[in-house]
């Protein structure tokens, strides 16, 4: 790697950059959608022993509680972990996200390869007035970046922002 | 001999247009209603004198409205260019209004099939890297007006002086004959084209069975399914003739597909773009920009090592997901070194990379490789102990443990990357090699993945997306991989090249 022994000093590095955190109402919007989907599931569950006799004399029944209550602090445990490792940062010519619990990930779209920038607001966050910011580049979309919990705001402003730095 | 003016207004394609949309249309139809042509041939003589007739007349009342509709397709047909833009007006019923800019053209390929070569016209086709509806096709055009359509779309484009005439055609850089061509063919991956070819025959077996069952009528397929060997010597004897029948399928059918897709493939190269003919029936001619090449992949086996030829496969954008998008790749077979450094000498101008530091994978993963396949045969045990409960079958892990162990072997052996300034090189391949050229400009986004395992050891997966598809590298070591990332970001960034 000889040519980097010249050039690395000046490059820009990816790992000494201070990141931002994604607003903290979003850790409200993953908990709220993780408890609404378990009270759906034990409802699902107590109206099906309820009314069903296969059920109610299955002799594990109660195991079934035990393993969604489990399951529900595991996901609350990861997705706590997760929303403080969601990170971003936009620098002068390039947006990072970064995320991960089990699997890191950093993913990074320079400004000059950018299609198009979209703001989209799920029912939940818009709650918040949260938003996600979806930036697409050309090729294969689904390995592009996308960063949920940010407020509308600061969201539209990055979009111009971006939007200024690809025309400009 | 280019005339600008000659597309200024709108006008048609050559009128032997008509039969070629004609015979499209007809195409189209026998293949929605082949299986009820083939049923009434078969219960021909059952029918009624009326029937018949009735039979008649609705054929040429069809024929006629197809005639009609092919007339009609063609005189609403229109193109012009105008300011920079190719203009396209089209539909009967439906009018559509296309125009695209040159800018966003991103080749213009000729096409002929049969009936197009019958009748000596070509189709011109003008692909764009947008989405898939904005391809356009004209069906038919006389050599001259097709030859006088590019220079007038890749003149005005580039705004270069006139061009010296055609006539002065360079020597090919590359020309397959029918003999290399069938050496070519020897050295394809036989399996997959076997179970292509068995996809196929299958997929219209099963149309004609249902049809069959449909109408009352027995299983057709099941007297031929009836083989009861008596003893183990027949079985052997029907294995081996088996085996030995689907090799002779395999490799007839990689020929077949060779000869279908590159019959008298030749490569030109003319300033800064290549020019590939090939073909059998559907004969294609592609002229492929330089600056719109993403990444090239150069693959050989050991055969075609033996035999001194590779392949080459140019990748452009695509869009959407890059696996349907097979038609956007352009292969070039058979080519000798000599000709892929041609190649690579036009692509990319500091070629050092061949001769730059190599480094492999780490360990870990060869490991992880290791890991999965003993979970994966794990599980398959598992699965003859508990569900098929037949002993036998466990002979079968004196197969696939050894498989297992040589693939993860070549895998692990062919996982390379090195690098220069400009240029990105990544090694692959399992029984084949696969080379990729990548330059760092062509990078669109660039992602690290770690798992925790990974973690431990300290390193990372690097993903690179192009515009044609991702390129991994598998288990970076931490430290050079972010080195990599800073290093690409700062290529993309300060890179003043278009991508495409």
């Amino acid at each position: 790697m000889e040519f980097t022994n010249i050039e690395i000093l000046q490059l820009p590095d990816i790992s000494k950059v201070t990141f931002k955190r994604i607003h903290k109402d979003y850790l409200k919007v993953i908990v709220l959608s993780i408890v609404t989907l378990f009270s759906v599931l034990f409802l699902t569950v107590f109206l099906l022993k309820k009314n069903v006799e296969e059920i109610r004399e299955f002799a594990h029944v109660n195991y079934i509680y035990l393993v969604l209550t489990l399951l529900f602090f595991v996901l609350i445990t990861a997705f706590g972990v997760g929303f403080s490792r969601r990170k971003y940062v936009l620098r002068d010519k390039d947006v990072t996200y970064k995320s991960g619990v089990f699997i890191k990930k950093i993913t990074t779209v320079p400004f000059s390869r950018i299609q198009h920038v979209e703001i989209s607001e799920a029912p939940l966050s818009r709650l918040f007035k949260l938003a996600a910011l979806n930036v697409f580049t050309a090729g294969d979309s689904s390995n592009d970046l996308v960063i949920k919990g940010i407020k509308k705001e600061e969201a539209l402003k990055i979009k111009e922002f971006i939007n200024q730095q690809i025309n400009g | 001999m280019v005339n600008d003016s000659l597309f200024a207004d709108f006008s048609n394609q050559s009128s032997k247009g008509i039969v070629v949309i004609y015979a499209k249309l007809l195409f189209k139809a026998f293949k929605a209603t082949w299986i009820l042509l083939i049923i009434f041939i078969q219960r021909f003589s059952k029918f009624s004198e009326e029937t018949l007739l009735y039979f008649y007349i609705g054929t040429v009342v069809f024929l006629v409205f197809f005639l009609i509709r092919a007339y009609l397709i063609y005189k609403n047909f229109l193109f012009k260019i105008n300011d920079g833009q190719f203009v396209l007006k089209e539909g009967v019923l439906k009018k559509k209004n296309t125009s695209i800019s040159f800018d966003r053209i991103q080749n213009i390929n000729f096409k002929q099939n049969l009936i197009q070569q019958l009748i000596n016209v070509y189709e011109v086709r003008i692909e764009t890297a947008g989405s898939k509806d904005t391809e356009i096709a004209i069906k038919a055009l006389t050599y001259e007006k097709a030859q006088a359509l590019k220079m007038a779309l890749s003149l005005v484009k580039k705004k270069v002086q006139q061009l010296e005439l055609e006539e002065e055609q360079p020597r090919p850089l590359l020309k397959i004959g029918f003999n290399e061509l069938f050496k070519v063919s020897l050295t394809e991956n036989h399996l997959q084209n076997l179970l292509v070819f068995m996809a196929l025959v299958f997929g219209v077996l099963q149309q004609l069975n249902d049809v069959f069952i449909g109408i009352g009528e027995n299983d057709v397929l099941g007297n031929y399914a009836d083989v009861n060997p008596k003893d183990i010597f027949n079985s052997m004897l029907v294995f081996v003739v088996f085996t030995l029948i689907l090799i002779v399928i395999g490799v007839l059918s990689s020929f077949v597909k060779v000869l279908l897709f590159h019959f008298n493939l030749t490569l030109f190269i003319k300033d800064k773009s290549f020019e590939i003919t090939q073909g059998l029936l559907t004969k294609k001619s592609i002229i492929l920009s330089k600056g719109k090449v993403q990444s090239i992949t150069i693959s050989t086996n050991p055969i075609k090592k033996k035999l001194g030829i590779s392949f080459v496969t140019f990748k452009q954008a695509a869009s959407g997901k890059v696996k349907k998008q097979q038609h956007k790749l352009i292969r070039i077979i058979g080519c000798k070194i000599a000709q892929i450094n041609t190649i690579k000498d036009l692509l990319y101008v500091n070629r050092s990379v061949d001769r730059e530091t190599r480094y492999i994978p780490d360990n870990y993963y060869v490991l992880r490789m290791y890991f999965r396949s003993v979970i994966g045969i794990s599980i398959l045990n598992c699965i003859i102990l508990f569900l098929i409960k037949d002993t036998t079958w466990l002979w079968a892990n004196l197969l696939v443990i050894p498989v297992a162990l040589v693939l993860i072997h070549l895998k692990y052996q062919k996982a390379f990357y090195q690098f220069n300034n400009e240029l990105l090189l990544v090694g692959k391949g399992r029984v084949e090699t696969h080379v990729v050229y990548l330059p760092f400009f062509k990078v669109q986004n660039i992602k690290i993945k770690q798992t925790i395992f990974q973690k431990r050891r300290k390193v990372v997966n690097l993903v690179l997306q192009t515009a044609s598809g991702k390129i991994t590298l598998p288990c970076v070591e931490e430290n050079r991989a972010i080195t990599l990332y800073n290093y690409i970001l700062y290529k993309v960034e300060s890179s003043k090249e278009s991508w495409m």
